[in-house]
């Protein structure tokens, strides 16, 4: 049975591993690749390395990258802050991979995670059993962080309570955790950092306390603006899901254009031209989830259409992705509809009246 | 090997710390008897200033015509500039220092320089800096190295790979001399003869200092590097230098200049994108790092002054993260990118947006140089300098708000003072406004509102006490370069500016013109100027035919009359101001009627400005004034039909106000003027002009409202339909106040008012329309979709 979803470290370790042999400059301690390398991996190169093709992971600008990656191999943690969609967490994946060869050591931070989660907890039944030992300790990602000099996640950082956001102060500062029940501290080995996102819609990275946000280096992950780079990342990334799920047909790239350019617009709330003012639904458009409406479509076309993908599967998987907050939503899209799209040719006058359809539905 | 190639050869990039310490090294190492730098020629004889003790960069050299052409070019020098490092190292050493590139007489003529109107500091076409100077952002010429090179700008590549690496001598020039000829190929397609001329003039130069007797190895010439290029490649022609015979008579000084300055000039490569940061690293020897970190503290101080929480700790992440970035890059040091990007990521939590509005302005700096006094200063300077330290006005280069309090002596005269620099248009100081009480809030009437000082009519002693001029100054090389010309003028601020209004009176024509200049005359004390410009404003008066002209120059009559006592010194008598004020005003008033009959719009607005202006004034002045007479042509506007609509609607709205019509009249007037017969758009331009005067005032009176109401409930639909664009032109003006003023004026004439609900009325009705335009767009909508389908 195929896994959905390799983990970054396997799906790519030939190139970690072309990438590894190449490089002979100095690598930080606990660290996989020398920091130069990650940045390769990360944005790929032009020439292959060591005859393999370094594939671009992340696009955009290098810059961000590189400080990511020099905040990493530093006592400061990295924070990367952004709209939802950005790529946050699938950055927050490709560099941990790259530099310690494991993306797993992640703490999912929800409004129920406790210290438990990201300090240590106990095996309650052998723990009655045995008394406090080793082999009661149930180590969490971070703490397993520190012992292996590996880089920590910690998803979504902001939506964890102040307490536990507070019990990481003292972590990143101290680098150790104390584990009074077995008499030990545990001190972190070279190469352990913490890789931490947060959204700044929900609930912002004002939340957090100006003690933590003082352990951390902020680095902003930008919504894409450039047309042709968007329409890059949604194909490459559909292709990928596709790949991995074995459903659903390709897209034309007419069609992934359509797409992509109404979602920048309907985000700018101007059209391309800039003569036309649209009105911004509230729900989230961003880059997620405009491979996720492809990729959707795909599907559509496959299992319940003529195969191809068109203006209408298209319309039928919008809906899903925009229908998200409310009515007002769906309204914003069908002005946009009635407005730009039936005034443009060719797969816009399709789309339009496909859309109208779809979207009138009640 | 030419002779000029035997010679040393320096070549550097204009403002570069680098170059300057290895040139100062190579210096010592060769102790040379001759030292030839790359600049105009005709400036040897101020050498000695340029590097006296008591002068500190940043500075310029400024020559301008003295022919009577306005043009000028200005030669920029920091601390740091290789130049001024080898003339200093020169003097210092008891050795020839000559400038050897095309004289400023030759450049100035050959390619008028900068227009001394141009608003920039002014950086000749050349300036120290010129086409063949290494700077990227203009010549695509450097395009492909910088791609070549992986970095993202020309500016970052020079300071990795030139700035920031501790280069050997051989090295640096070795590399740069490189980095020239690489880009010659394609410098040479675009190459104007101008750079050619300049080549071989320059090589001229050094030949002729080798026929004098020095040898070619007691020579050092530093040349920008394209120069260098040239020479060393043997592609210079002789002959070319005719192109730059010809010369103009010119003048040259020294001015102060300033950091923000050399910043802006970045553009035509004649400076650095952040100077601040580059004098600290030429004071820590070139360690971009110290650099980098001092940087980084006053940004940090900055942050915190405008309230952001940042701590050292901070301010030392940023730096380790700048260091660390320059590795993962492969940089010697970190330069200014790093520095950005690190602040963004500690600093500032990510937010690119306060770094890039503070940052900049925090590198770049805004040190402002000084010069040695003696060098035979223009008289204008002096006093300039004199003046502003004796009042203690600000003289840096960046905008600081002054309020002088005119009731003050010593703070009148810094008033006059600063009347005087903008009459002579001396960039300096502008006039933000007049208040009447101190404390913040905005000022009245200032430049923007374009009445400059004028607007000080609030007449009457007592106001006067309290009245205070706002200003902004900032000091500018403009300002000097200013100073520096007008000469021509005067020999002090008070002479040229006297000249000055009186060459504007000669040319003047209208009566409201010479008022501005007999205002500007009171402003800058200008006694002669007075009573010339009264004179003329009495000559004038009596011909002007044109109502806006005779307006403006009645307010500004009023203006000084109720200026009064202040300005008592002038001369300013009543008893030739106050008939002067009567008889211009008589004069506007009987050109009311034949004024408003005019047929173009804005025209129209225009007349209707002037009407307001007497309006006020009778009522002001009224002790002065004949306001019958004024009232009576109003009414007659008003009433007319063969004037202009708006105007008549202006005359109304102010027969309105001023009470002079009471609202029976008004009710009468305005039922004519509004009879279903007459076309709706000039009844629209009517009440667009009426709404005009006073919308709030007007849309709170029942009787009015009531009587528009009724007109509009009278049209036909069509006539409706019609008038719809221009009502709502008229009332689109209206503030969301006047809007609900209007709305329960409406409510209250129709009879809904129910005691105190008016808004629930309001509601009422908005839904009740609102329900309206639903129906309509459905309609509406359904017609579209039919046809899109028949489509």
């Amino acid at each position: 049975m195929a896994e959905t979803r390799v983990p970054a470290e396997r799906r790519y370790q030939a190139e970690i591993e072309a990438l590894r042999n190449g490089d002979g400059g100095e690598r930080p301690p606990g660290w996989a690749l020398t920091p130069r390398a990650v940045v390769a991996y990360v944005l790929g190169t032009d020439v292959p390395v060591g005859g393999v093709t370094i594939t671009p992971k992340y696009v955009g600008d290098r810059a961000l990258v590189e400080v990511a990656v020099a905040t990493l191999a530093s006592d400061r943690a990295l924070l990367l802050a952004g709209e939802p969609g950005t790529a946050k967490s699938w950055l927050s994946e490709h560099l941990s991979a790259a530099i310690s060869g494991t993306s797993a050591l992640v703490v999912q931070g929800t409004a129920g995670t406790s210290e438990e989660h990201v300090k240590y907890g106990w095996n309650y039944a052998l723990l009655l059993a045995e008394g406090p030992s080793p082999r009661a300790l149930v180590a969490s990602p971070i703490l397993r962080a520190m012992r292996d000099g590996k880089v920590a996640r910690f998803e979504e950082i902001t939506r964890t309570s102040q307490e536990v956001q507070d019990a990481l102060i003292s972590i990143l500062s101290e680098k150790q955790i104390a584990i009074p029940e077995l008499g030990e501290v545990v001190s972190a080995q070279g190469g352990f950092n913490v890789l931490a996102t947060a959204n700044t819609r929900d609930r912002g990275v004002n939340e957090m306390s100006a003690a933590l946000k003082r352990r951390f280096n902020f680095v902003v992950v930008p919504v894409v603006t450039d047309l042709e780079q968007e329409i890059r990342i949604v194909k490459k990334r559909e292709e990928e899901l596709r790949g991995d799920y074995q459903v659903g047909a390709p897209a034309p790239d007419e069609v992934a254009r359509l797409l992509v350019t109404m979602f920048q617009e309907l985000r700018a709330g101007v059209t391309k031209d800039g003569k036309t003012k649209v009105k911004a639904p509230g729900a989230v458009l961003s880059t997620a989830e405009a491979i996720s409406v492809l990729f959707q479509s795909g599907i559509l076309s496959r299992s319940f259409g003529s195969g191809t993908v068109g203006p209408s599967e298209l319309a039928r998987a919008l809906v899903g992705a925009v229908a998200k907050e409310g009515d007002s939503d769906l309204k914003a899209v069908r002005e946009y509809v009635e407005t730009v799209a039936k005034g443009r040719d060719g797969i816009w006058k399709a789309f339009g009246s496909a859309a109208r359809a779809a979207l009138k539905a009640p | 090997m030419s002779v000029a190639e035997r010679v040393h050869l320096f070549p550097v990039r204009h403002h570069s710390p680098r170059a300057s310490l290895v040139l100062g090294a190579m210096l010592d190492r060769i102790s040379p008897e001759v030292v030839l730098v790359e600049g105009p020629s005709d400036a040897d004889p101020l050498l000695p200033m340029l590097v006296h003790a008591d002068t500190a960069p940043p500075i310029a050299l400024l020559a301008y015509r003295t022919d009577g052409v306005p043009a000028s070019s200005v030669w920029p020098f920091a601390a740091y500039s290789p130049e001024y490092v080898a003339v200093r190292w020169a003097l210092a050493h008891g050795r020839r220092a000559r400038f050897i590139d095309v004289s400023a007489a030759q450049s100035l003529a050959h390619d008028r320089g900068r227009r001394a109107d141009d608003d920039d500091g002014g950086a000749g076409r050349g300036g120290v800096g010129s086409d063949d100077e290494p700077r990227g952002p203009r010549g695509s010429v450097w395009d492909p190295v910088v791609e070549r090179s992986g970095f993202r700008s020309f500016d970052e590549l020079w300071e990795a790979r030139f700035e920031a690496p501790e280069h050997a001598e051989a090295d640096f020039r070795e590399m740069l001399r490189e980095l020239a000829l690489s880009v010659r190929g394609a410098t040479l397609l675009r190459e104007d003869g101008e750079t050619r001329a300049r080549d071989a003039i320059m090589r001229a130069a050094i030949e002729r200092a080798v026929e004098q007797g020095a040898a070619p190895e007691q020579i050092v010439a530093v040349l920008g590097a394209a120069h260098v290029a040239a020479i060393v490649s043997g592609d210079v022609d002789p002959s070319a230098s005719e192109l730059l015979e010809r010369t103009v008579p010119t003048a040259m000084t020294i001015i102060p200049y300033s950091f923000p300055r050399l910043a802006e000039q970045t553009g035509y490569g004649a400076g650095n994108r952040a100077p601040y940061y580059y004098q600290r690293a030429y004071d820590a020897r070139g360690d971009y790092g110290r650099a980098t970190l001092e940087v980084l503290v006053d940004f940090t101080d900055h942050l915190r002054l405008r309230g952001f929480s940042v701590s050292l700790a901070d301010t030392l992440e940023a730096y380790r993260l700048a260091c660390r970035l320059a590795e993962v890059r492969d940089k010697s040091g970190p330069g200014l990118d790093e520095v950005r990007e690190a602040s963004i990521a500690t600093l500032c939590r990510g937010e690119s947006a306060h770094v890039d509005g503070f940052l900049w302005s925090s590198v770049i700096g805004r040190s402002v140089g000084r010069v040695a006094k003696g060098l035979g200063r223009g008289s204008l300077q002096e006093e300039f300098w004199t003046t502003v330290r004796a009042f203690k006005l600000p003289e840096t280069d960046e905008a600081i708000a002054v309020s002088l309090k005119l009731a003050d002596k010593t703070q009148l005269s810094a008033s006059t003072f600063l009347h005087r620099l903008r009459v002579l248009e001396i960039p300096y100081a502008t006039l933000a406004g007049v208040r009447t009480t101190p404390g913040a809030g905005a000022w009245r009437g200032g430049a923007g509102a374009g009445g400059g000082g004028r607007d000080v009519e609030r007449g009457g002693f007592e106001q006067l006490a309290r009245v205070r001029e706002g200003w902004q100054c900032q000091w500018t090389p403009a300002t000097e370069m200013a100073l520096v010309e007008r000469i021509v003028l005067g020999e002090s601020l008070r002479a040229a500016a006297e000249r000055s209004l009186e060459q504007r009176l000669r040319e003047r024509r209208s009566v409201g013109d010479a008022a501005d200049v007999l205002v500007d005359a009171v402003m800058t004390n200008a006694t002669g100027t007075v009573a010339l410009a009264l004179a003329a404003c009495d000559a004038l008066a009596a011909h002007d035919d044109d109502l806006v002209s005779l307006a403006r120059a009645c307010r500004a009559l009023a203006g000084l009359v109720s200026y009064g006592s202040a300005r008592k010194e002038l001369g300013m008598d009543e008893r030739v101001l106050v008939p002067l004020l009567a008889k211009t005003f008589a004069r506007a008033t009987l050109r009311l009627p034949v004024a408003a009959s005019v047929g173009d719009a804005d025209e129209a607005k225009a007349v209707g400005g002037a009407m307001r202006v007497l309006a006020e004034l009778a009522t002001t002045q009224a002790a002065v004034v004949d306001r019958d007479e004024l009232v009576e042509e109003l009414g007659d506007v008003g009433r007319s039909f063969g004037v202009h609509p708006r105007c008549a609607g202006t005359a109304a709205g102010l027969l309105l106000l001023s009470r002079w019509w009471d609202d029976a009249v008004l009710a009468r007037e305005l039922s004519l003027r509004l009879s279903a017969t007459s076309e709706p758009g000039k009844t629209a331009e009517f009440l667009s002009g009426f709404l005009e005067v006073n919308a709030l005032a007007i849309v709170k009176s029942h009787d009015v409202v009531a009587i528009v109401d009724a007109y509009l409930q009278s049209l036909s639909d069509e006539a409706f339909r019609d008038a719809v664009p221009m009502l709502r032109r008229a009332l689109a003006d209206l503030g969301k106040t006047e809007r609900r003023y209007l709305v329960e004026s409406v409510i209250a004439v129709r009879g809904h008012a129910r005691r105190g609900d008016a808004r629930e009325a309001a509601r009422l009705v908005t839904a009740a329309d609102a329900a309206a335009l639903e129906a309509a767009s459905e309609d509406i909508q359904k017609a579209m979709d039919d046809l899109d389908d028949l489509l």
